[in-house]
């Protein structure tokens, strides 16, 4: 009996001392609580921004759990993917890592010249660009980028093997990109437009299907289902400081320095010689070979209990940078939140301040006012901070009087709802389930029965983006977000709450929000440039958010860890890690 | 036997036939995300959805769908190609399956010479001290989520993150053609993590088969005729007491080829499993339609190849 017991002692002592080493490994050292009060983004933690003294030289690896979606820049739109295509192409215009606001010439030369009825769009190329290849392409290799080549990378989007998601949003070329682009020389490129747009879309030119693809290297590829230029991305014509030296998907790709890249016409610096990109991660893992290893920044979102960690460990280390934002849609068209009022009550109630602790507290994100993002234009001219300082949103931690008071303004003289059970959608995985769960108690306090409907978050996606699976059947769409596509108001806000924009499936539009003054607004301010125009978005907002088109709650930070011998640049568009100015240290 | 092969082998086809019917029928049935509208991004518009619909064959009633796809899997053993990210779900399976296999088949030759002595000692010292420690051990080895005690390995022993810096740990792995040495160091943790539960499982099953059979009147004859005790276990105990851990272990190896999930993701070890996992999260019912008839090959053979041994270790077992 003595040897028995003694032999459990032993085994209860062995457990608990690989608990305790498995804990070690976890967040136990963590003692801060986000409670709300602070922001995340303050100068105590890591600034990431460009410095004179980096070096040159290394190896970088770059651990993420996803894997890249489409390399070939006619279909990339994920970050990961704009992580690496910044890295090897080169766009009209980019963002330096530092400058979200202003776009710099990349391959243009000079600033994008747009008419006065804002339906032509001028852009210059600089001469002496060159594409790299890994192996030597007759004709192709080493040869000048020309004009045709950027109009060829829209032209090849109306390919079945080439589907892009953006291109008939941000560039309504008169007749489709064959005969809206012209190319009067090599290195002019002439846009036009169905309606003054130019604008905005001198904005777009941001985007990765600027990105130049030769016609006689690609077209071979184009020709195919699915296209070996974005299959095999190490076979592609690249005109960045990098090239694809090789991929695996879902495994592996590795980056090394383009022998035809010529820094004397890129504003880059390309300061590390290789950069090796491992998927297929566990998060936590990860992020702890990032926290104490060597050469390492992750490559996408960080496991939350790391966040917390390193921002009481490792401030040096960790990084904050704001973008998009989330809200809680209301189905506008149906009762009873087509009544405005009863929009307002709910927003009153809702608890964001919970909400914002159920994302992971203030180190990941602000409570929201409205909805452009802070440092987007228009963010000051909506109110800051602050917000408009509408009643409904004064309280960060809900106000159930108010909210009452504007059910009794919708005729619920109770100040309770007392109408059939209403419909939510949500995800069913946490951290956005929690959050779900704060706003079907909100409901629940008004007097609302929800039926809730936790779906996987494709689903979710899936369901409150079909019009038809809205309009009469759900009310409440419980965790939407978005970010930006380019830093403009316009990308913010134009497809989520313009009622024109509004389509059967692939929806954004998930409230069905459509106020004719407000799209009219939109579409004007779309011809803005300038103070003009963060002014009108500034405006658009205020109204969105008095309108409850949704109700904003959070403005997302994303945090991202470096190891301690790197000095990490965040390309602060991206909000991800920019490869050309990240250095060894 | 060879008819007996033969007779399992066609049913082999009918199972394989079968588990990609119900997959596919799942995967329309349950709830998910429209590959078209995932694939046309957030602003795609419907034209493109339909274009991207009609490209992917989704614009298609599911019967004439799923034909198309089994003609294409035994005509020209073509998997189609992945929702996601268009690649080839044939390349993306079978450059993964060495690593899963390394992965399966290491852990394997771990647990069994780990598990069955410590099996057979505990049987055959029955109640002793080390039998008790080592059913202790096996039970807290049991308990043990293999991704905890994958976690635990790493930050005990990994090179990079480890207290003891041991051997290389996650996102190491280097397949075998490339860099044995490397191979060899990369899987030493993910080996231990993945083989420690079944070690302990089969350790404990071979002891209790082992002490019912060492009670067996055969085993007394044995030691009656003069036969050595160690002869008296290994030719006579343990070969009876083995049969049924044979069985298992086929399961278990044809379980594991089809992709052991939690091991391959702690360890970023690229294999079968975790490629499942993503295409799961992503709808990608290509990829996800072409690990699931992976693994239930590997099960259906696995369980052909126990049937086939029984035949060798039990004289009783003949097939016809």
């Amino acid at each position: 009996m003595r040897k028995s017991l003694s032999l459990a002692v032993l085994a209860v002592l062995a457990g608990v001392l690989l608990m305790a080493l498995a804990a070690c490994g976890s967040d136990s050292n963590d003692k801060s609580s986000s409670n709300g009060s602070s922001s995340g983004n303050g100068s105590e933690f890591n600034a990431a921004l460009p410095a004179s003294d980096q070096k040159k030289g290394g190896t970088l690896t770059v651990p993420s759990v996803e894997s890249f979606q489409h390399l070939d820049p006619g279909q990339a739109y994920f970050q990961l993917d704009y992580m690496v295509d910044y890295a090897v192409h080169r766009s009209l215009y980019y963002y330096k890592p530092d400058n979200s606001e202003t776009a710099v010439p990349d391959l243009a030369d000079g600033d994008p010249q747009v008419s006065k009825d804002g339906k032509t769009v001028t852009v210059k190329l600089k001469k002496g660009i060159k594409y790299g290849t890994n192996k030597n392409v007759p004709g192709v290799t080493g040869s000048e980028v020309k004009a045709a080549d950027v109009k060829y990378s829209f032209e090849r989007t109306s390919k079945p093997s080439v589907p892009n998601g953006y291109v008939s949003v941000y560039f309504p070329f008169e007749g489709g990109p064959s005969k809206g682009i012209e190319t009067p020389d090599d290195h002019t490129l002439v846009f036009h437009l169905a309606k003054p747009f130019g604008a905005t879309m001198a904005k777009a030119l941001v985007m990765p299907i600027t990105m130049p693809i030769p016609e006689r290297y690609a077209k071979k590829f184009d020709a195919d289902t699915p296209n070996r230029y974005d299959t095999h991305p190490d076979e592609q014509a690249f005109t960045g400081p990098y090239m694809i030296q090789s991929y695996s998907a879902g495994k592996s790709l590795t980056l090394v320095r383009n022998p035809n890249w010529d820094g004397a016409t890129d504003t880059r610096p390309a300061y590390v010689d290789k950069i090796v990109w491992k998927m297929g991660a566990d998060p936590t893992v990860r992020d702890r070979q990032v926290l104490d290893g060597q050469n390492m920044v992750n490559g996408d979102t960080l496991a939350g209990p790391t966040v917390k960690r390193a921002a009481t460990g490792a401030k040096d280390q960790i990084s904050f940078s704001p973008l998009g934002n989330r809200y809680v849609s209301l189905n506008t068209q149906k009762k009873p939140f087509s009544d405005v009022n009863v929009r307002k009550a709910v927003a009153a109630v809702l608890d964001r301040r919970a909400m914002q602790l159920a994302r992971g507290g203030a180190l990941v994100g602000d409570v929201a006012t409205h909805f452009l993002p802070p440092g987007l234009p228009g963010f000051e001219e909506a109110g800051g901070m602050e917000g408009p300082g509408f009643d409904f949103l004064k309280n960060q931690s809900g106000d159930l009087k108010v909210a009452q008071d504007y059910m009794k303004k919708a005729g619920y003289s109770s100040g309770k709802y007392n109408g059939p059970q209403i419909v939510m959608y949500g995800d069913n995985a946490s951290p956005a389930k929690d959050t779900t769960l704060v706003v079907q108690r909100g409901l629940e306090q008004l007097g609302f029965k929800v039926k809730f409907n936790q779906v996987e978050h494709s689903a979710f996606y899936d369901t409150c983006q079909t019009v038809a699976k809205v309009k009469d059947k759900i009310d409440v769409c419980a965790n939407p977000g978005w970010l930006p596509d380019f830093f403009d108001p316009y990308a913010m806000l134009n497809a989520v709450f313009n009622g024109e924009a509004i389509v059967p499936q692939n929806n954004v539009n998930m409230s069905l929000f459509d106020d004719k003054k407000i799209n009219a607004e939109m579409d004007r301010a779309a011809e803005l440039t300038g103070a003009e125009r963060a002014k009108a978005w500034g405006e658009i907002d205020k109204q969105l958010t008095e309108q409850v088109a949704s109700i904003p709650w959070f403005w997302d930070k994303q945090a991202n860890l470096q190891a301690k011998n790197v000095h990490g640049v965040i390309a602060k568009w991206n909000a991800a890690w920019d490869l050309s100015w990240t250095s060894i240290k | 036997m060879l008819r007996y092969i033969i007779r399992r082998l066609l049913w082999m086809v009918v199972l394989l036939f079968l588990v990609s019917l119900v997959t596919f029928v799942i995967f329309y049935l349950l709830p998910s995300a429209d590959p078209a509208v995932m694939r046309a991004g957030r602003q795609g518009s419907p034209e493109l959805i339909e274009r991207i619909r009609h490209t992917l064959g989704l614009d298609k009633p599911w019967p004439v769908q799923y034909y198309e796809y089994m003609k294409a899997v035994v005509l020209h053993f073509d998997f189609g190609y992945s929702y996601q990210n268009n690649s080839d779900v044939r390349e993306q399976i079978t450059s993964r399956l060495p690593a899963t296999i390394s992965l399966t088949l290491g852990s394997v030759i771990l647990w069994l010479s780990v598990g069955l002595p410590i099996g057979i000692i505990s049987a055959i010292r029955r109640r002793s001290r080390l039998d008790r420690l080592a059913m202790g051990g096996a039970l807290l080895a049991i308990s043990a989520p293999v991704y905890w005690l994958g976690l635990v390995l790493l930050y005990l022993f990994a090179n990079d993150i480890g207290v003891i810096k041991l051997f290389p740990g996650a996102g190491s792995y280097e397949p075998l053609t490339e860099n044995p040495g490397k191979w060899f160091g990369s899987l030493i943790l993910p080996w231990m993590a993945l083989a420690a539960a079944f070690a302990a499982f089969y350790a404990r099953m071979l002891r209790s088969n082992l002490i019912e059979a060492m009670s067996e009147d055969y085993i007394r004859t044995a030691r009656a005729k003069g036969l050595p005790e160690w002869r008296v276990v290994l030719g006579h105990g343990v070969r009876a007491a083995i049969t049924p851990i044979v069985t298992v272990l086929g399961l278990d190896i044809g379980i594991l080829l089809g992709g052991a999930i939690l091991t391959e993701s702690v360890f970023n070890v690229p294999g079968v499993g975790r490629l499942a996992y993503d295409a799961i999260q992503h709808a990608d019912l290509p990829v996800i339609q072409g690990t699931v008839l992976f693994g239930a090959f590997f099960i259906i053979v696995a369980n052909l190849v126990v049937d086939i041994m029984y035949a060798f270790l039990d004289p009783r077992v003949r097939y016809t």
